[in-house]
């Protein structure tokens, strides 16, 4: 696995955390609802220590999100998406700051991951069963006989280093960037960058998710975790994923929104404010807002192009199912037969990343002259 | 826009370290996070720096900024920006330098896995998390009834293992192997998140060793420094009152 940065430096890192239940697509989107919902209790399974799960509620705060019930409640149903109404007052006593003239409310499973530690605890199982994991590196070129890749120039940028590694099959897995990833070898990927801006708050106001009962659209969630409260977001298409520069009108349009929910909201100072793009999959002639949230694997042999796979589009929550079907694509390719284990098999804990780096380090370490290396000292403090 | 310049540590094994001096176009609203991020995009591809979340809750980011440590994805450029003189960005202290503002944390995870702690734990109150949150939104606290059949929400711990602590703790500078504020906090939740007996003796056991909670000068550096709030210091001392009281009672043969 190659990676530019740290573990989580891309889309995943910077995203909202929701853990889907998905019921934000189960009227509009009902493939990526389903796979919102499995995904959701398979995690459940997988990582329990790292999920905060208290539900989440959509509320109706107007007549026309009181008329979506019906619709979101049969969608809910056909998703298989466990949903119960609850009264406003129960609601209201659960969310203290929860807007005091909500119509109705109901509860479904979402959740809140924490994303670095998500990805850590990935790596660290994928570890612990053989692979390696270079941060820090880039893939800066590919190597091919006649079309077909047969392996990838890398950077590391921690020192500088450049080499050639080999593979039989190259996974594209560069969300927002996997576009730009195909291109050096050659082919296209129909993907739009899609940005969203997310406003945290200084306190959190809420113990559960707090969503819109409506269709999806700008800031109508409010996803609490840790010591905050997260509103977002919004969606344009952007050209550089790298440097996204954030409308300040997307963050007065998070509070003016967000405030419907929570009313407090403006009356909290902001703690911070962040954009990222998501790998959507292009459609022709489709509004960035509508562009399906489900995840698609090329292979791109359909393109004259052998050894080559992308997976791109998708969540976070449904990261797992991403890695499984391509997984089994590379497998069919290999003519390896092997069954997925990652539905059932506990993950590592995140730390064991890091502490296994460690080990490995100490040991290259050992061949390093010291002195190469400065430790910034307690004296140096200015 | 603002024309801002930064000075950031750089180091790459075999080389000598150095300072490197960028003048970034950066919005007045920018959090530090977004210049070093808009060096790295714009003017050098070849910086090292993590991070991941851009609001206070994956805790890579954790660097030095003007000398004091602090998480640059939840610092306004303008409160450490003096309008002449160059941002200083430098990696954490008391943790080897990789490159750059990258450090090497596998110590300091092992530390944070002594106490075998997890991540979630049950709501301290039923809202909100941090103490001030009625204060900040200007609101009276009420006592909440937990509605009847609904458990106790749950909660991430609040350290978000970004080392802040470690690099701000004077002990840390002449103990290496001091467990740090950081792990001594987390043995502390650990702690209080078990009454079997066997493990609350191993966990006062990891607390009481030779670079345990004995080792701290009570300086208090952490606690100022932590951007979450977790009080480290406080809960040393507390873990500290616990194996002195414990020590007393065993001294005067009463039970534990
Ligand atoms: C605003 C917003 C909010 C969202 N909220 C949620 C949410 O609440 N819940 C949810 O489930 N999903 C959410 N999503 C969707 C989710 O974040 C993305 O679908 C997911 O993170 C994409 O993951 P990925 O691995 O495909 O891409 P990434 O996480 O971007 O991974 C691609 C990686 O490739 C690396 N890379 C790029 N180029 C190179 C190169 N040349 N060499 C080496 N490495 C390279 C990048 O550094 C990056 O880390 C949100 C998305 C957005 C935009
Ligand atoms: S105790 Fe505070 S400063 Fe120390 S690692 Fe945890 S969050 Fe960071
Ligand atoms: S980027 Fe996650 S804590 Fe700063």
């Amino acid at each position: 696995m190659i990676e530019r940065g740290e573990v989580a430096f891309g889309t995943t890192g910077r995203n909202h955390c929701l853990l889907h239940s998905g019921g934000r697509y189960c009227v509009t989107d009902q493939e990526s609802a389903i796979e919102c919902i499995d995904e959701n209790l398979i995690l459940r399974r997988i990582m329990p220590d790292l999920l905060e799960l208290n539900d989440g509620l959509f509320v109706a705060v107007t007549e026309s999100d009181l008329a979506f019930k019906e619709r979101f409640l049969e969608g809910c149903a056909a998703c298989h998406i466990p949903a119960h109404e609850v009264t406003v007052a129960r609601a209201l006593a659960m969310e203290p700051f929860l807007n005091p003239t909500i119509l109705a409310a109901i509860q479904i499973p979402d959740g809140v991951f924490e994303p670095f530690r998500f990805c850590l605890s990935f790596l660290a199982t994928a570890l612990k069963n053989g692979a390696t994991v270079r941060t820090f590196t880039e893939v800066t070129d590919f190597v091919c006989s006649d079309r077909n890749p047969t392996g990838v120039k890398i950077r590391d940028f921690r020192t500088g280093k450049t080499e050639t590694i080999g593979g039989d099959i190259i996974v594209n897995a560069a969300g927002p960037w996997a576009g730009e990833i195909a291109a050096k070898a050659g082919v296209s990927v129909p993907e739009v960058p899609t940005a969203g801006v997310m406003v945290a708050l200084d306190c959190r106001l809420n113990n559960m998710v707090l969503n819109r009962l409506n269709k999806p659209s700008d800031g109508d969630i409010v996803v609490p975790q840790r010591a905050t409260s997260v509103i977002g977001t919004t969606s344009w298409k952007v050209e550089d994923p790298d440097l996204i520069t954030i409308p300040p009108e997307h963050v007065e349009r998070m509070i003016s929104q967000g405030e419907k929910l929570i009313p407090t909201v403006r009356r909290v100072p902001m703690r911070a404010k962040m954009a990222v793009a998501r790998p959507l999959i292009a459609m022709t002639g489709t509004d960035a807002r509508e562009l399906s949230r489900t995840f698609e694997c090329f292979d791109h042999a359909r393109d004259g192009v052998n050894g080559f796979v992308t997976i791109t589009g998708g969540k976070t929550t449904t990261a797992r199912a991403m890695a499984e079907r391509v997984s089994d694509i590379v497998c069919q390719k290999l003519n390896h037969k092997a069954e997925c284990r990652t539905r059932e098999v506990p993950l590592t804990s995140y730390r064991f990343f890091f502490e296994r780096q460690n080990v490995l380090k100490r040991r290259a370490l050992a061949q390093l002259q010291t002195s190469d290396r400065p430790n910034i000292g307690f004296e140096e403090r200015t | 826009m603002l024309t801002v310049p930064v000075e950031i540590f750089r180091f790459k094994p075999g080389q000598a370290q150095r300072y490197d001096t960028f003048t970034v176009e950066i919005a007045e609203t920018a959090h530090v996070i977004d210049v070093i991020d808009t060096v790295w995009a714009k003017h050098d591809p070849t910086l090292t720096f993590r991070r991941a979340c851009h609001h206070s809750s994956c805790g890579s980011c954790a660097v030095r900024i003007n000398g004091a440590e602090k998480l640059p994805c939840i610092v306004r450029l303008t409160d450490v920006w003096n309008g002449r003189n160059p941002i200083r960005i430098e990696p954490l202290r008391n943790f080897p330098v990789v490159s750059d503002l990258l450090v090497e944390v596998g110590d300091f995870f092992e530390r944070m896995s002594a106490a075998s702690m997890t991540i979630t734990c049950e709501a301290e109150g039923f809202l909100p998390l941090t103490v001030d949150t009625f204060a900040v939104a200007g609101v009276l606290p009420k006592t909440v009834e937990l509605p009847d059949n609904l458990s106790r929400f749950n909660r991430f711990e609040q350290c978000i293992e970004c080392g802040i602590c470690m690099s701000a703790c004077p002990t840390m500078a002449t103990d290496n192997k001091f467990i740090g504020p950081a792990g001594l906090a987390a043995i502390y939740q650990a702690r209080h998140k078990t009454d079997d007996p066997t493990r609350v003796k191993h966990l006062l056991g990891l607390a009481d060793g030779e670079h345990g909670v004995w080792r701290c000068h009570s300086a208090f550096e952490c606690t100022e420094a932590c951007p979450q709030a977790v009080d480290p210091a406080s809960k040393i001392m507390a873990l500290r009152r616990e194996l002195a009281l414990r020590r007393l009672r065993k001294m005067f043969g009463l039970r534990i």
